[in-house]
């Protein structure tokens, strides 16, 4: 199902990226520097995992 | 599951930074400001903390209704479009952080407790209601439900419209509709567009839908358009009754000796912990016709709903009940649910 695979798609994205999967940054500041440097668009994530 | 480079999927997401945050300690809520009972939420913005879209939003009926890949990754490409582009955005929203709010830094960050998503909802709401300026309205109810003008979309295609009924097809909603803006703010995502419902003035008596076929859509809003299942919500400040009801009918009305306009209403669920916390001693099928007297209310359509707008949780009232064809007087103590923390 495409709704809870979307779920699983980005939970499995994890911040430790293998080099054939997306990369997912922990730090926003971090993200927010290197969309500046690249002149990318930011894509901010959240979900509670307490 | 990972979200390999080369699909659809990934693709998209390689246009942007991105990042995920697990803990809003340090977040700036003003910004990423949104109903926090979601349990996933995102925002597509530029580096100068403008957004382009935000991707999320729920119903009482699940947390993820409104999720779909290929919604996620439509909008995801346009949001891209849009930064290639150079759009122009609306400036950034004013900061607000964790440690502005008072309650949240004396119960959480002073226990040195993690500050989860839906934390900064539930005391934002119970500051206000320390501070006197708790609008339950619009605070309490938050997110409106689109199905209750009649929309309901075609999810994977975003904001397409899958069916049209009510006041939205009164209006002129035709399915096939496409969504992009609403009350004049454009809306890329159903997570913008609850956003923007959300804004509405409660008072309000219309809100206007522009669709892509040109079209301007006056959508007249009805009674109690902003009136949503609060069970979502585990830790608000609503008074806690341990009953639920339904609105007796007209002929209902009319058959018990009630006002037509009152708010009385059925019992239809009764909790098991109404004994244990001895809140009341309703049961099923009870009708209860006045609170404290009062029998009418602008608002209010049932007994638990003037309660739940009027009542403060904690509050005491007096029911007026009629239990097999007998009226009958009954104490009826609310209570607040305990926050986690």
């Amino acid at each position: 199902m495409k709704t809870l695979g979307l779920i699983f798609l980005l939970a499995g994205a994890g911040v430790a990226a293998q080099d054939d999967t997306v990369e997912w940054l922990g730090s926003y500041r971090q993200a927010l520097q290197q969309a500046k440097a690249q002149h990318k668009p930011l894509f901010v994530e959240f979900r509670c995992e307490a | 599951m990972l979200s390999p480079k080369d699909s659809p999927l990934g693709k998209q997401l390689g246009r942007y930074v991105c990042v995920r945050i697990t803990r809003m300690d340090d977040v700036d809520v003003g910004l990423f400001d949104r109903d926090w009972n979601n349990t996933i939420y995102f925002f597509a913005m530029n580096a100068d903390e403008q957004i382009y879209f935000r991707y999320g939003g729920r119903d009482s009926a699940s947390p993820d209704t409104y999720l779909n890949v290929d919604s996620l990754e439509l909008a995801l490409r346009q949001g891209a479009e849009m930064h290639e582009r150079g759009v122009k955005l609306p400036p950034r929203p004013k900061a607000l952080y964790p440690r502005e709010i008072p309650l949240l830094v004396q119960r959480t960050f002073a226990q040195r407790q993690c500050v989860e998503c839906h934390l900064i909802g539930d005391f934002q709401n119970l500051q206000r209601e320390q501070d006197g300026v708790l609008d339950k309205l619009t605070h309490l109810y938050r997110s409106p439900d689109i199905k209750t003008l009649g929309i309901e979309l075609d999810v994977p295609k975003g904001l397409v419209v899958k069916q049209a009924s009510g006041a939205a097809a009164a209006a002129g909603m035709q399915a096939g509709d496409k969504i992009v803006a609403w009350n004049g703010a454009p809306v890329l995502t159903f997570g913008d567009l609850q956003y923007q419902y959300d804004k509405v003035d409660r008072k309000s008596t219309k809100v206007t839908a522009q669709v892509e076929r040109g079209a301007s859509l006056e959508i007249a809003l009805p009674e109690r358009w902003w009136w949503t299942d609060l069970r979502l919500r585990q830790s608000s400040v609503d008074p806690r009754l341990d009953f639920e009801d339904r609105p007796l009918s007209a002929d209902e009305k009319k058959k018990f000796g009630l006002p037509a306009d009152g708010f009385a209403s059925m019992v239809k669920y009764v909790s098991d912990f109404a004994k244990i916390r001895k809140t009341h001693e309703l049961r099923t099928g009870d009708i209860i016709y006045a609170v404290d007297k009062v029998e009418r209310d602008d608002l209010a359509n049932t007994a638990e709903l003037f309660l739940k707008l009027r009542k403060k949780a904690g509050q005491a009232a007096a029911l007026s009940v009629i239990r097999d064809g007998k009226r009958i007087e009954m104490p009826l103590q609310s209570y607040q649910l305990s926050f986690r923390k």
